[in-house]
């Protein structure tokens, strides 16, 4: 699952996101961070086995974790299938298929909108 | 071994055997070109790119009393309507003149939503005359009130183009789309092998009066498009780089808004995307074996962007296969490629127009005059003000500071040789980083001793062999003051200021009495 994690200024030094990978089965994948002694957020991506216990620790350790819940989606109507968001996109979640058309997966989005200030029709939304 | 007219007597009778220009490469493949030129009658090429110069005449028809108009503006995008009394040029670059819209809504825009049949408000001044006594209006069209309305495009469907990548450590946005730093991607545009002018690539069959698809409806090549070049290096027998262009004309009243689109290019301008297919008549074995042409033949060099100037440093050569498959080697590291033209919808006009002519609703013609093949290659513009480079700046004596200086020595050398900047060298004369005043009253007011702790490490730079010009414009893109002008070596040689530059500026006006 993907989630932002938000810290409070007493969380940032503390090392809450070494333990939870020491001691349960994740893996773990920061996507974006904005963190300051002031506190912050960062997003993220936790797989394994251990994935919920993981979060549910974090959580009582004092972190806010909040799943997100991001739709990107492709305007048909507008999207020409030029393809000039594909190599734009860092995580791969745009691609082109076999009939040529241009596919944005929800799943791998990460919601940096790269891909939205950059497509010529204005054809790419992202909704948090 | 066959005419023009032989094939209209069968696309006539139902009997045309008609292919798209990729089904055509197969066709060869397998069959060889002799063969192929006896059974298939007309290969379809198509392509669906941004193509900068399109735009329309509009008539408005007279109004009662009837004006003269010298301004118009559609949407609030102007029109150019120094022609006659109600004709008007809408060209699709034009951005929109509230500069809280500009180029989000251009004459691009305004193309499309005539096309799609939308109302346009229409805005027009005048002076006024005896026999034009009006000089304002404002009311609305739409194409069907319009007496006229066709696309003109004075440069479409480029035989080949260059391929985009960004040398330099910021994002840059082009007319070839967004560009990463480190040349983070590569953007191309071309519908290679099924693209129009690759298939007649010595212009063969093409020329003016071919009648063609574009935009949906019936259209004619008027004859070689502006900056139409012969002289381009060739390999496989097809131009490397941008060559042969056409000038295209159709009537926006018949066109489909499917394959039209109003476009805006980020921090670019506004640009419509043409969907333009032609017909290659298959005449004899040698048009077909060219009809062949697959995206692996078709040399594509890749151009560095991050170079402002007009002849840009190839950086790679590729082909169209390699870029289509999503990545490309440049020294050694994949980058993603993707396009900018869409191949989807210039395969759906190579289909479309083989329906038209399957059905016998599109005939071919014989061109009045097949387009140059030769001797035609575009100049520049020379502009006869001098260009004046970094290092023919007088700009003041050198003075540097060292990473270990203190704060206060530094202070006392800006104010005895009256500087704002200052470049930090090693002992090579090697840039580590700029302090300006304004650090170092941060430092004092922070109570930092040390330059090294205030000073800005990651620097814009000029070098001394760039023009004023494109500092002046790195300078107002990165609300600096001035940077470091550093050699080839990359040692600092001076500075350069927005005082230098304005200095400058008014030097140049006084000699030319502006």
């Amino acid at each position: 699952m993907k989630a932002w994690l938000k810290f409070s200024p007493k969380m940032v030094n503390q090392a809450v996101i070494t333990d939870l990978i020491k001691n349960f089965d994740v893996s773990f994948n920061i996507l974006r961070a904005d963190i300051n002694p002031k506190g912050g957020k960062m997003l993220i991506e936790i797989k394994g086995s251990e994935a919920e216990k993981g979060i549910t620790y974090i959580e009582k350790a004092g972190i806010d974790v909040s799943p997100v819940k991001r739709v990107v989606k492709k305007d048909k109507e507008l999207c020409i299938d030029c393809g000039a968001c594909v190599s734009l996109c860092p995580v791969k979640a745009i691609s082109v298929d076999e009939d040529w058309a241009v596919d944005v997966n929800d799943e791998e989005c990460i919601g940096c909108k790269l891909c939205t200030y950059s497509c010529p029709t204005k054809a790419i939304k992202v909704v948090e | 071994m066959k005419t023009i007219e032989e094939i209209n007597q069968r696309i006539k009778d139902g009997d045309a055997v008609v292919v798209t220009a990729a089904e055509m490469t197969q066709i060869v493949k397998e069959d060889g070109a002799d063969k192929a030129a006896k059974d298939i009658d007309v290969v379809t090429t198509g392509t669906f790119g941004a193509m900068c110069s399109s735009g329309a005449f509009l008539n408005f028809g007279h109004t009662d009393p009837p004006i003269k108009m010298t301004k118009s503006y559609l949407n609030g995008v102007e029109a150019y309507s120094g022609l006659a009394a109600v004709d008007s040029y809408i060209g699709a670059t034009q951005p929109s003149k509230n500069p809280e819209i500009g180029i989000d809504y251009g004459g691009a825009h305004v193309i499309e939503d005539l096309i799609r049949g939308r109302d346009i408000e229409l805005v027009a001044s005048s002076y006024g005359t005896d026999c034009y006594p009006l000089t304002d209006l404002r009311t609305h069209i739409n194409i069907d009130n319009l007496n006229e309305a066709i696309m003109v495009n004075p440069r479409n469907c480029y035989q080949n183009y260059a391929s985009a990548v960004n040398s330099t450590d910021e994002t840059i946005y082009t007319y070839m789309g967004t560009l990463l730093s480190n040349m983070g991607n590569v953007s191309f545009s071309s519908a290679g092998g099924l693209s129009p002018l690759l298939n007649d690539p010595y212009f063969q069959t093409i020329g003016m009066g071919t009648r063609i698809f574009l935009c949906g409806a019936e259209g004619y090549v008027i004859g070689e498009g502006t900056q139409h070049n012969t002289e381009v290096q060739r390999k496989n027998g097809v131009p490397v780089n941008g060559a042969g262009t056409l000038m295209l004309k159709g009537d926006m009243k018949q066109m489909d808004h499917e394959f039209v689109r109003g476009a805006t290019m980020p921090k670019y301008g506004s640009t419509l995307y043409v969907g333009a297919g032609i017909p290659i008549p298959i005449l004899n074995s040698d048009i077909a074996s060219k009809t062949a042409i697959s995206d692996e033949d078709i040399v594509c060099q890749v151009m560095d962007y991050g170079v402002p100037k007009r002849s840009k440093p190839i950086v790679v050569e590729t082909n169209y296969k390699e870029l289509r498959s999503g990545s490309i080697e440049i020294n050694g590291v994949e980058i993603e490629s993707s396009p900018l033209s869409s191949y989807k919808k210039a395969l759906e006009i190579a289909e479309e127009l083989k329906s038209w002519i399957d059905k016998g609703n599109f005939f071919l013609t014989n061109p009045v005059k097949l387009l140059a093949s030769q001797g035609s290659s575009p100049g520049p513009l020379e502009i006869r003000r001098q260009t004046i480079l970094v290092n023919e700046i007088k700009s003041k004596a050198l003075i540097i500071a060292s990473p270990n200086d203190d704060i206060r020595d530094v202070a006392k050398r800006m104010v005895q040789n009256n500087v704002n900047h200052l470049p930090v060298v090693d002992a090579d004369q090697k840039l580590l980083g700029i302090v300006t005043s304004w650090d170092i009253a941060n430092a004092v007011a922070k109570g930092k001793p040390m330059l090294k702790e205030v000073m800005t490490k990651k620097v814009v730079i000029a070098r001394e062999d760039e023009p004023v010009d494109v500092i002046a414009r790195r300078i107002d893109k990165h609300e600096i003051s001035g940077m470091p002008i550093i050699d080839k070596n990359n040692r600092v040689m001076g500075m350069i200021t927005a005082e230098d530059i304005s200095r400058l500026m008014c030097a140049r006006n006084r000699e030319e009495g502006v």
